[in-house]
């Protein structure tokens, strides 16, 4: 009989209210063996990964340790069975040094009550580098180190704990290529040790080049597990796609759009965005699509003017918006006409505790009342106008924004820039969280708009609906709009073949 | 200053130029500009005396780095010294020995303190609300325990403590040396040190790594309360009294000394010896613009303009 392997996970569901994240998954990994995980944003990967360690409880299923049963309650019972994770979001303490770091919380005792064994510390800290090939001076605080160097120190970290399987989540996305051939080494330095790794990517290239084995989620179901030499990057991109969205909406699309009323030429921006070209026209639906972290979000905020743009230039209707550093922000944006209706909607798109009618007019005041004199009755008029032009369901222009619907919400934000005078609207994730009615709805608003001779960016993180809703789209990648998809080729597939990496 | 945060953590490397922060400089120019125009500045004597009132300070600055460094503040360290002060004098009033007095000071201190440290590390409010509450408390106790009149008559014991000398060291000093010692060792040696970089650093990881968070942060808070406590023996001591306000503002006198010295409100960056030379540096200034015969209310526009200064040295620095 062949011996158990070091983690087997059976038959995992987890369900959020609304969601199904995790339905009836396993999953196993042998010593030394690299498992990869792949799956589009909201596949279940992060999900599954909690269970793993203890962050989140799933409501059927069990979990197997070299075939013995085990319950991983907290991350401190994780930990017990020697199961680490290297988050994205790397978690050292910036002012203390490498050896400190490793040890945190587990230092060695010096011969004062309270006191650090440094030598020792320190001795043990290069032992531990110099397994991972690593030349580094103990003593260099966390803060000068670079990203690939942080997640060496977390890795050491890891192997000071004894860790026998590592989660890796997305550990090249930060890393130049000759890092990721160090971190690939690395990996195989571990693997020879019969550490287990789960690996999840967004590089299918990777998948191919790293993996023993991959695993595709989708939906929260698991597609397949199967060695990389049976599958292809095409056969992995069919099977991640699929997802299962309501997408009755079907819209007339836009034959003859107008003039570009945004164009984007070279953009770079503080926040990591570099060399987008965009061009939206009037009467457009335009797509933005991409993986959490391609730098959608980022290039919004970059066009609303919401992050500094560092190169530029972004123009309005021919006329330049941000072009030296004292004149960008919302307020010139604002006032050029653009509309931003964030991602998080509730807490930058909304005042929650304030009134239907002071989110909808919030942007219009200078319009409204360009005396500065408040009117309560022209204010009134305005709000009510607002609500019945976009069919809020409200029992009063006084309701309490928090007391609505999401798609309700929503219609309020857009109503805000409707009675500011946006012409350019910018959506992100405009149905996030969202029910499916209300969606066709926001859908069917996005659609008036451009009629009426506005634009429109749409971020959203589900394909269907950029197939579905949009003219044409962008795809992002790397902080990068990495290709354009116009009408005829806008499929799910095409999508996802751009968004991800595959050399 | 992070260059620095390694030399002090037991990196035995040069000292580069570039590494040397800017309440350095600020020091020396300081010292060298009164040494021409102040008559008297660089007598043995002054220099004994700038020591002598800058220990108190020091006393004070050493747990507040602690403080700052967890990304949080203790404004009432000020007031707690007066109460402690008070406390102290009346139990020399009463007949009571120097230790037992001592020994009332520090508890008044360590209640203090314990009483911050659970209101920030543990009920999570904000440390500038939290000991600006503390601070009232502590000031109006010690008003209402001498009705606002200084305590006098507190016999020859402690002021003959405060003026003797070791081996030619004024005991003030001393007690200065002795506590930057202590507290050098506590930040770069022990566990507890490396988990105050933590707390403010990054104080989530601290938690996964199973440390008692909460215990070690509240003890910060606790550290304060007692080095407000040896502060109010020296300041009594100093006085040859007990007075109910002597101690009012020294709080802001102490961040200043930190943040001067390099000390950031984020992310547990820190630098105890910055904050000894922040405090030296204070004692400099005030030092020098009395020997000139600067008013005082001229001398706190001094500090504000000198915190300033050193910040903008170490932010053009750390851009360049």
């Amino acid at each position: 009989m062949p011996a158990p392997p070091l983690l087997e996970m059976r038959g995992i569901a987890k369900a959020f209210p609304g969601v199904r994240a995790l339905d009836d998954v396993s999953l196993d990994v042998q010593e030394g063996e690299v498992h990869t995980l792949v799956g589009q944003n909201g596949a279940g990967k992060s999900t599954l990964i909690k269970v793993l360690y203890g962050a989140c409880a799933p409501d059927r299923g069990e979990i197997l340790f070299r075939g013995q049963p085990v319950r991983i309650a907290s991350p401190a019972d994780a930990r017990r069975l020697g199961v680490a994770v290297i988050f994205q979001e790397l978690s050292l303490v910036p002012y203390l040094d490498i050896a400190h770091n490793i040890f945190l919380g587990r230092e060695f005792r010096g011969r004062f009550p309270g006191s650090i064994d440094h030598r020792r510390m320190h001795a043990e800290a290069r032992r531990l580098l110099a397994l991972l090939g690593m030349d580094l001076d103990t003593r260099t605080p966390a803060h000068k180190l670079g990203v690939a160097q942080q997640q060496s120190v977390e890795i050491a970290k890891a192997l000071s704990q004894e860790a026998r399987l590592l989660v890796m989540d997305e550990p090249t996305a930060a890393l130049s290529e000759r890092e990721i051939e160090r971190l690939f080494e690395v990996i195989g330095t571990l693997k020879r040790d019969g550490v287990g790794i789960i690996y999840i990517s967004h590089r299918l290239r990777e998948v191919f080049t790293l993996g023993d084995r991959v695993t595709v989620l989708r939906d929260g179901l698991k597609v397949a597990s199967l060695r990389p030499s049976e599958t292809s990057v095409d056969e992995l991109v069919r099977m991640m796609v699929g997802h299962e969205v309501d997408t009755t909406y079907r819209r007339r699309f836009c034959d003859q759009p107008g003039e570009p009323v945004l164009e984007l030429r070279d953009v770079h921006a503080d926040n990591g965005v570099r060399g987008v070209n965009l061009t939206v026209r009037a009467g457009e639906i335009v797509g933005l699509a991409g993986l959490v972290g391609a730098g959608r979000s980022e290039l919004a905020r970059a066009i609303f003017g919401a992050d500094r743009i560092s190169r530029c230039e972004v123009r309005v209707r021919g006329q330049r918006l941000h072009g030296a550093r004292w004149r960008t922000g919302p307020v010139r944006s604002v006032r050029a006409g653009v509309g931003l209706v964030p991602e998080s909607r509730k807490t930058e798109g909304l005042a929650l505790i304030r009134s239907v009618q002071d989110n909808l007019l919030a942007a219009a005041l200078p319009a409204l009342f360009p005396r500065h004199w408040y009117s309560p009755r022209r204010a009134a008029r305005g709000a009510a106008d607002l609500i019945g032009r976009l069919r809020v369901a409200t029992p009063s222009a006084q309701r309490l924004t928090k007391f609505l619907s999401g798609g309700n919400q929503q219609k309020v934000v857009v109503g805000k820039w409707l009675a500011a005078g946006s012409r350019i609207f910018i959506f992100d994730e405009p149905t996030r969280g969202i029910d499916v009615g209300a969606k066709a709805e926001i859908f069917g608003l996005i659609e008036e708009l451009v009629a009426g001779g506005a634009a429109a960016l749409m971020i959203s993180s589900e394909l269907p609906e950029i197939v579905a809703v949009c003219d044409r789209a962008y795809v992002m990648r790397d902080k990068t709009v990495v290709g354009e998809l116009a009408r005829g080729d806008l499929t799910e597939e095409n999508i996802l073949r751009l968004a991800m990496h595959h050399g | 200053m992070g260059e620095f945060t390694r030399l002090a953590t037991g990196g035995r490397r040069p000292v580069r130029a570039a590494a040397i922060p800017g309440v350095a400089y600020i020091l020396v120019i300081l010292s060298v500009l009164f040494a021409i125009f102040a008559s008297g500045f660089t007598s043995a004597a002054n220099l004994a005396n700038i020591g002598v009132q800058s220990s108190i300070l020091l006393l004070l600055a050493l747990p507040m780095t602690l403080i700052i460094m967890s990304e949080g503040l203790d404004l009432s360290i000020g007031a707690v010294l007066g109460l402690a002060g008070v406390v102290l004098a009346l139990v020399l009033v009463r007949g009571g020995g120097v230790a037992l007095g001592l020994a009332a000071a520090l508890a008044v201190g360590f209640t203090f303190g314990l009483g911050n440290g659970l209101l920030v590390a543990v009920l999570g409010m904000p440390p500038f609300v939290a000991t600006l509450g503390t601070l009232g408390i502590a000031q109006s106790l010690a008003l209402v325990a001498t009705d606002g009149q200084s305590v006098v008559g507190i016999g020859d014991a402690l002021p003959a403590l405060y003026t003797s000398t070791w081996l030619g060291i004024p005991f003030s000093i001393l007690v200065g040396l002795l506590a930057y010692l202590a507290f050098h060792f506590l930040l770069y040696h022990t566990r507890f040190g490396a988990y105050v970089f933590a707390i403010g650093g990054n104080r989530e990881a601290l938690r996964l790594a199973g440390a008692r968070t909460d215990l070690y942060h509240v003890t910060i808070y606790v550290l304060g309360g007692l080095m407000a406590g040896v502060g109010a023996l020296l300041l009594t001591g100093r006085m040859n009294a007990g007075h109910p306000i002597a101690a009012i503002g020294m709080e802001f006198d102490a961040i200043a000394a930190v943040i001067v010295g390099g000390t950031s409100f984020e992310r547990g960056n820190g630098w105890l010896p910055g904050s000894l030379l922040g405090v030296l540096t204070l004692g400099v200034l005030k030092n020098g613009l009395n020997l000139l015969a600067v008013p005082s209310s001229l001398q706190v526009v001094s500090i504000g303009l000198l915190v300033i200064v050193a910040l903008l040295i170490d932010s053009i620095r750390g851009r360049a």
